[in-house]
């Protein structure tokens, strides 16, 4: 066996030497995709240390980034856009529990398997009629949505299933009677299930799943260096190294990998529970919560930008499609009009996947920061538009033609008469709209992104903390609108000079 | 607009005699409803004309045709030197083309409209110099020197800083005829000046039309207010139905009117 894989190894080793694409040589870095909500023990916040991102795949990947001589580089991305992120090149490899299914197959290629584990199902520790998957007919049973459990539920049949987004709520459920049973990956029970006192896990394994590392189908080289350094990896017992100190070795792997020795301490498991299970005095949570600013602090300045920026543009565009829609020639009328009605009938979400993820396709590859900005600006700017449309129409007329018979032209007219009137109608929709889109900015997180609410989502995550750590947030977003809510109440007076009662 | 816009610079030609403004043949419709049905008209220099005619006859129409705030169906237009003529239906000119026209003989009218306005946005003083600081160039210290000499002339001199809201309708009028002559037109137009103003403001906006009449201002006043018309018109037109029924001087016209229809619109007034 051990001959075996060396020569595998050895094999692959020279192809890849061979075949080196020139993408892949000049990288420094070995930037691979993964999302960090997806919780533990994959990839997760460091609860002793919110800053650093933790978990037996980011060990993984440090483990393979050194076999391949180059230093990794983690890229945030959603959990379900991990592969179009993938495709578009805003990583080159995804690490990220991602099963080995022929859909998937069909997109991309995969490495050899680095992990194979099973559903595992929990049940409340007072329960002792559910011992296997038959047992669950006729019982709400919790698992996550689109994961291999749920469709081996549904199978099942005669379950009633309910699909949660997170895992971290679901063990909740079922320690609080509102679910008979979760069914959820093996690593997973292990982490949320497992250390709550109320719950057990019981049962045979359930089905089987292999994770691989997703790699583009034209990267055959990148895959061949993985492959090799994967079984490198596994040879040398590294694998299983980190599989140990995570607490997530079972027999399956031990069958799987053909290591039958006995685990070594769960490090990472033990200092994990340590760090989630730490009875806080009040003045310590405090400080708990003072360590979630920074990083709190940093999404708020990259949903700041994004929304200052958007806005910008938004204004400008907006102005410009309104002035066009009022003043121009029919045709560019009905071209903006179209533009406004086109826009603010689709959906920003739709807008920014095909902005990020579409446009590839005709060779415009925008980077996120750029995507979110122009996907906020394009959806916010028909807003504008009609916005200030209804602004200039508010001007009566004769303001325009006094303006006219003084020898303006129609721009003088514009800019000296009618927009500085229009300007103090549109100032209160337009604070309204900002603050929406502070808010909507919050969708970005589809295109990697990671703005305040991203923060929110990785931290809450990691905590199981959605109450204080969201309180946290919304006072942040409230904290960030308000500036600009004074001042376009300042702005709104300072234009109303000249109102009856207002001086 | 279907039709030719030709703007011709007779100034080299003027002469004392010319009429400084001269309207000719103009046909104006609108959705097939004749409006005005071959208006001519023209006013001499230094003259007030008044225009009088029931609601609806078309006097306002002929004052925005004037001053191209409304394009025409045929006819010409000639202000000091400058004609707009519309030639029917021969070529089609683009509407920047009007507008640049419309511009140019804008440059020798005032107009003060029935609801005065003022720039709501802007202080009685910014009013009057915005328009010579952005179509003129003038330098605000320039402006703003004209334009206090102006509201002293019609009384506002203590109002520079106020805000049309803080006027009254006879302040606000009087503002916007100074707004009107600090581009130093040649002529102004009026639409109705007083008919929104309380009854004891309206002599106080008349007499500073008055008082321009004598100075010589070249002034078409459009107003019902038939006492203004008797006491300080040399002409007076009287409009019905789209048509001039009749133009003469005042005495003659409150005196013994031609037309049986002056007669009856002037009624009791006689
Ligand atoms: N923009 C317009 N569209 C259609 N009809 C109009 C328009 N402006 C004026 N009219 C019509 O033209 C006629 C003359 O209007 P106007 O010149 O305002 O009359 P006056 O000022 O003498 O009261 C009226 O019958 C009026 O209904
Ligand atoms: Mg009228």
């Amino acid at each position: 066996m051990n001959s075996l894989l060396w020569a595998r190894v050895s094999l692959l080793a020279f192809c890849v030497l061979g075949f080196f694409t020139p993408d892949f040589a000049h990288a420094k870095k070995l930037r691979w995709g993964g999302d960090s909500e997806g919780g533990a023990p994959y990839i997760l916040q460091d609860p002793a240390n919110p800053e650093r991102t933790i978990g037996f795949e980011v060990d993984l990947v440090a483990a393979l980034a050194k076999e391949l001589g180059i230093e990794p580089e983690f890229v945030q991305n959603q959990w379900d856009g991990l592969i179009p992120g993938l495709k578009r090149g805003n990583y080159d490899v995804v690490v990220n529990g991602l099963e080995i299914t022929d859909d998937r197959r069909a997109e991309v290629s995969f490495s050899d398997p680095y992990f194979v584990t099973y559903e595992q199902i929990t049940v409340r520790k007072e329960n002792f009629d559910i011992h296997s998957l038959a047992d669950l007919r006729g019982k709400i049973v919790g698992t996550l949505k689109y994961a291999l459990a749920e469709r081996i539920l549904e199978q099942q049949g005669g379950i009633e299933i309910r699909g949660y987004d997170s895992q971290t709520t679901i063990y909740e459920d079922l320690a609080n009677g509102r679910l008979d049973a979760v069914l959820l990956d093996q690593p997973i029970a292990v982490y949320y299930g497992n250390p709550d006192k109320r719950l057990k896990s019981v049962g045979k394994p359930v089905g089987q799943m292999q994770y691989g590392m997703a790699i583009r189908k034209e990267d055959k080289a990148l895959l061949g260096l993985v492959n090799a350094a994967i079984a490198k990896l596994t040879l040398e017992g590294k694998l299983r190294e980190i599989y140990d100190r995570w607490g997530i070795w079972t027999p399956m792997l031990a069958d799987y990998f053909n290591d039958p020795s006995p685990s070594r301490p769960a490090v990472e498991y033990d200092a994990y529970i340590k760090a989630m299970g730490i009875e806080r005095g009040w003045k310590e949570k405090l400080q708990q919560y003072a360590s979630y600013l920074p990083l709190l602090g940093k999404g708020a300045i990259v949903t700041l930008e994004l929304s200052a920026l958007g806005m910008f543009f938004a204004v400008l565009v907006g102005l410009f499609i309104a002035l066009v829609r009022l003043y121009a020639p029919a045709p560019l009328g009905l071209f903006a009009t179209a533009y406004v009605e086109v826009i603010r009938g689709t959906p920003l979400l739709i807008q920014l996947f095909f902005i990020f993820y579409g446009l590839p396709n005709i060779g415009i590859k925008l980077s996120p920061m750029v995507a979110a900005v122009f996907g906020l600006a394009l959806n916010y700017s028909a807003y504008e538009a009609e916005v200030y449309r209804a602004g200039l129409l508010s001007v009566p007329k004769s303001q325009l033609e006094a303006a006219l018979s003084l020898g303006m032209g129609r721009l003088q007219a514009l800019r000296h008469v009618i927009i500085p009137q229009a300007t103090r109608v549109v100032l209160p929709p337009m604070t309204n709209d900002f603050i929406s889109l502070l808010k909507d900015s919050s969708l970005v997180s589809v295109i990697t992104m990671v703005e305040l609410t991203k923060v929110y989502g990785q931290l809450a995550s990691t905590y199981y903390d959605y109450f204080g750590i969201g309180l946290l947030t919304a006072a942040m977003y409230f904290v960030i609108g308000l500036p600009f809510v004074r001042l376009s109440r300042w702005a709104e007076k300072y234009f109303s000079k000249g109102r009856a009662g207002i001086l | 607009m279907i039709g030719t816009w030709l703007l011709v610079d007779l100034s080299a030609k003027r002469t004392g005699m010319k009429p400084l403004i001269s309207v000719k043949e103009l046909k104006k419709s609108y959705h097939g409803h004749d409006v005005l049905k071959g208006v001519d008209l023209d006013v001499a220099s230094g003259a007030t004309t008044v225009v009088i005619g029931r609601s609806g006859c078309g006097k306002s129409t002929l004052l925005r045709c004037l001053n191209g705030l409304e394009s025409f169906d045929s006819g010409s237009i000639t202000v000091a030197g400058a004609t707009i003529e519309i030639t029917e239906k021969k070529h089609r000119k683009s509407e920047r083309n009007f507008q640049k026209n419309a511009k140019k003989i804008r440059s020798n009218l005032g107009m003060v409209f029935q609801s005065f306005n003022l720039f709501p946005h802007l202080t009685l003083l910014e009013n009057m110099i915005k328009a010579p600081m952005v179509v003129k160039n003038i330098s605000r210290a320039e402006a703003e020197q004209n334009a206090e000499a102006l509201l002293k002339k019609v009384g506002l001199s203590q109002c520079l800083g106020r805000y049309p809201s803080q006027l009254s309708g006879g302040q606000q009028q009087r503002g916007a005829i100074a707004r009107a002559l600090a581009m130093s037109p040649r002529v102004i137009l009026y639409d109705e000046p007083t008919s929104a103003l309380d009854p004891w403001l309206v002599d106080e906006v008349f007499q500073v039309m008055k008082d321009l009449d004598a100075e010589g201002m070249t002034q078409v006043v459009v107003t019902h207010e038939l006492r203004f018309a008797r006491e300080v018109a040399d002409e007076v037109v009287f409009i019905e139905d789209g048509e001039i029924v009749e133009i003469g001087k005042a005495e003659q016209i409150f005196s013994q009117p031609r037309d049986e229809r002056t007669r009856q619109y002037l009624g009791r007034f006689l």
